[in-house]
């Protein structure tokens, strides 16, 4: 069995897990600071309030596995990201706690939903960074990052960072079509045409640009052209099928296509990191611990994980439908 | 000034790490205390249980809340600001806290959702099983962090192969010397706090002569379970000092404030010191005569071993574990005093009218947190210098990361943080001062499973009316 190809595969699974599920919280949270109603805005917080919680443990999940399995590549990963990771960390945890201070309030709650939109939007923002950073390359010297906090200040990742910001609002307007009421949706899909497109673009412009500055993506290119090309192919079509239909077809039509916009993302972005852990420099195989914490955290997550996702399912079930007016709790 | 990045990232994790751990105290004993309200409630069908409920629900859901996001924060804080010491422990720690997210945050987060608004869409025997979830969640979780922990106070279970950690027996990893009495320890410590808390706005309410019946019931209960533990919590501690006594004899011979190799006869317990730790010795002491043999050594005349017996290299600083030490055990000995007395009104009759005993309840609402945290730094500030005791020394785990960007960070951690508390200290004295009986409740105890599968039914308001407790 190849241990390290197994944990590597379920860091992916936590990570892309956590980029299409808490993407649409954050992707609310990005838009709730284009909504002008008070009631509007309740409602949107309301629409992800009893489950945004087991949707952000998943960055825990793949942070923690990647401490466990790979710890030379999360203690070279984590100094190089130091700025962008903390004020991610910082702008989720003003998301977090505004979904808890903004009910308890109602002379200040605009404030909070300030909080809870501005850090919605810089933890996309951040996000998106070090997944543009990963794909610039990370300095490494004897298996230590060796670079400099600042490196990440680059047009790639900045690219990268507003691409990931649209990508979200776009999950989050989806999700609003889903979930909301009326006059939420017809905001969804205003905000849907502005964001889709947009989304798109960028994506495309990034990918463009990363092929240009990184020889790896090139080397990689050769190997899997073929797959490569088709995703391309795959996401321009999504896309423009996502922007065409904002208004018609079934409100759970644009969340699924954002989410396969992600998964078809997430499935390029493999293709070309893979083998490596920290991208072009070191593979997973170098980097992985002893096979008993392989095997230690593998067996708890075989066991686990359908646990996990089952009452989570049960959890998103037990909330479904569209969202009450006045939130769950009455 | 030349910043030193060593200091800089350890005041980084210290501060976030205290700021973190003292949500999680009240969440853990909260949880737990809010599943035997509502298993009251189930079973007496009585509505002030209810109100009990919601009442502390809507503190436990902020300081949940607050928990996660601090909490989040440690589990990248350790490649952020100690990436050599990630890269060396993470087969160990990181495998722990890995089973930590999957067997415990989950759990707590899937019902989370539900134990806050579910209660009238699911019906209160599944809303009761949400709550227990999630409570047995925090225990869970608790056990995983404190094995790590405990793992870095007294490591067992791994070898070090070609100059990477292996764990050889995770058994050993995780059933490490000290953490079968650490996690009591700490559990204890978080239901301490909680009934310090319930009792304490019991107690305010009754001196205000408001919201009665929801006073007393809460000041019986918060008095009731804070003695039964206080007296459990001292026997507890005494197992953990002794096993950190055999293990790590530095942090003890620190915490009592003694230096040379073996103390006077008969030795103090010493109250007040002024150490000085380049001189290896004390400025200035003062204690009561006889009772260090008598606590310490369990004999009149007994002697203590003091921080000498330790190389100077491997000291900690004596000033702060020492005074960590007094505060946790001086409330320690506060809180069975109040356990006593206590007992003694309730006795009598008069817990609920001796008005001088709840103004000390008033001021002993914090005291679990303040205890808890004082312990902590017994914890960590007595087993330095090393990050894991004798394995690796927290000046070697430094991550590549300059002094600047390092108190950018610092100061940007302080100020979010000092909004978070602000913001968590104001709604909930707005809450206390609110009071209980703006927690509507609006659920009677009779409800089943089948209210799960059918929440269209209970979303029709009339229906909800007839349903609601008057």
């Amino acid at each position: 069995m190849d241990l390290p190809l197994l944990s590597a595969s379920f860091v992916a699974f936590a990570l892309t897990l956590y980029v299409i599920l808490d993407g649409f919280d954050l992707g609310v949270g990005i838009l709730l600071l284009f909504q002008p109603a008070k009631v509007s805005r309740d409602h949107m917080v309301d629409s992800i309030t009893p489950t945004w919680d087991g949707n952000e443990t998943w960055i825990i999940m793949a942070g923690v596995t990647l401490l466990a399995a790979f710890p030379i590549a999360y203690s070279i990963l984590l100094p190089a990201f130091y700025l962008p990771v903390i004020l991610m960390l910082l702008a989720l945890g003003f998301r977090g706690v505004s979904f808890e201070f903004r009910v308890q309030t109602t002379r200040h709650r605009r404030r909070w939903d300030v909080a809870f939109a501005v850090g919605s939007l810089v933890a996309a923002f951040m996000q998106g960074v070090i997944v543009g950073g990963l794909v610039q390359g990370v300095t490494v010297a004897n298996q230590r990052f060796a670079g400099g906090v600042l490196n990440i200040v680059r047009p790639l990742p900045i690219i990268s960072g507003v691409t990931l910001l649209f990508g979200y609002a776009v999950l989050g307007a989806g999700w609003l079509k889903l979930k909301s009421n009326p006059s939420v949706q017809h905001f969804a899909s205003r905000s849907l045409r502005v964001a889709a497109p947009v989304f798109g673009v960028l994506f495309g412009i990034g990918c463009i640009y990363a092929f240009n500055i990184q020889p790896g993506i090139r080397s990689q290119w050769a190997s899997h052209g073929t797959a490569l090309s088709c995703l391309v192919v795959l996401f321009a079509v999504v896309a423009g099928t996502l922007t065409a239909l904002t208004e018609r077809g079934r409100p759970a039509l644009p969340l699924f296509l954002g989410l396969c916009l992600f998964v078809v993302g997430i499935s390029g972005m493999v293709l070309i990191v893979f083998p490596y852990v920290v991208p072009f420099s070191l593979s997973l195989w170098d980097a992985a611990s002893s096979s008993t914490s392989q095997q230690f955290v593998l067996i708890g997550a075989a066991f686990v994980t359908p646990v996990v996702l089952a009452y989570s399912a049960f959890a998103y079930w037990i909330f479904r439908g569209r969202t009450p007016e006045k939130g769950w709790g009455e | 000034m030349r910043l030193d990045p060593s200091i800089l990232a350890r005041i980084q994790f210290a501060f976030t790490v205290s700021f973190h751990i003292i949500f999680p105290t009240m969440s853990i004993g909260l949880a737990s205390f809010l599943a035997v309200i509502e298993a009251l409630w189930l079973k007496t069908k009585d509505p002030l249980y209810l109100q009990i409920y919601k009442f502390w629900l809507s503190i436990f859901a902020m300081s949940f809340g607050i928990g996660v996001v601090t909490g989040i924060v440690l589990s990248f804080e350790f490649g952020l600001g100690f990436a050599p010491f990630a890269n060396m422990a993470g087969p160990a720690i990181g495998s722990l806290i890995a089973l930590e997210v999957l067997t415990a945050f989950f759990l707590e987060a899937g019902f989370l959702g539900i134990m806050l608004f579910g209660l009238h869409r699911v019906g209160p025997k599944l809303h009761f099983f949400a709550t227990c979830m999630v409570a047995v969640g925090t225990l869970i979780s608790a056990s995983w962090i404190l094995a790590a922990n405990s793992w870095m106070q007294t490591p067992a279970g791994v070898e070090i192969r070609d100059s990477h950690l292996t764990v050889v027996n995770w058994r050993d990893v995780i059933v490490n010397p000290s953490w079968p009495y650490r996690l009591p320890h700490m559990l204890t410590a978080a239901y301490l706090t909680a009934s310090f808390m319930v009792a304490g706005v019991g107690a305010w309410y009754l001196l205000r002569g408001k919201h009665q019946s929801f006073a007393r019931r809460t000041v019986s209960l918060g008095t009731a379970f804070a003695t039964v533990l206080i007296a459990g919590q001292v026997f507890i501690g005494d197992l953990v000092y002794g096993t950190m006594l055999k293990h790590q004899p530095s942090k003890m011979q620190a915490a009592e404030g003694f230096w040379e190799k073996q103390s006077q006869s008969p030795a103090p317990y010493y109250w007040f010191i002024i150490p000085d730790q380049t001189n290896q010795r004390n400025r200035f002491e003062a204690g009561i005569p006889y009772l260090g043999s008598i606590w310490l050594t369990h004999s009149l005349r007994g002697r203590v071993e003091g921080l000498r017996n330790t190389p100077r290299d491997r000291q900690p600083i004596m000033g702060v574990v020492f005074y960590a030490f007094r505060i946790m055990y001086g409330l320690a000995i506060l809180m069975f005093t109040m356990g006593v007395v206590s007992l003694w009104l309730r006795f009598r009759g008069r817990l609920f009218s001796s008005r001088w005993f709840l103004w000390m309840l008033v001021f002993m609402t914090p005291s679990g947190i303040i205890a808890t945290l004082a312990g902590w730094y017994v914890a960590e500030t007595g087993r330095q210098p090393w990050v894991i005791y004798g394995m690796l020394r927290t000046v070697d785990a430094i991550s590549p990361v300059p002094a600047q960007a390092l108190l950018s960070t610092l100061i940007a951690f302080v100020c979010v943080y000092a909004v978070f508390i602000s913001a968590f200290l104001i709604f909930t004295l707005h809450i206390i001062r609110r009071g209980p009986a703006a927690a509507p409740p609006h659920a009677d105890a009779s409800g089943s499973l089948k209210n799960a599968f059918r929440p269209h039914v209970l979303d029709n308001p009339a229906r909800v009316v007839n349903r609601r407790i008057a």
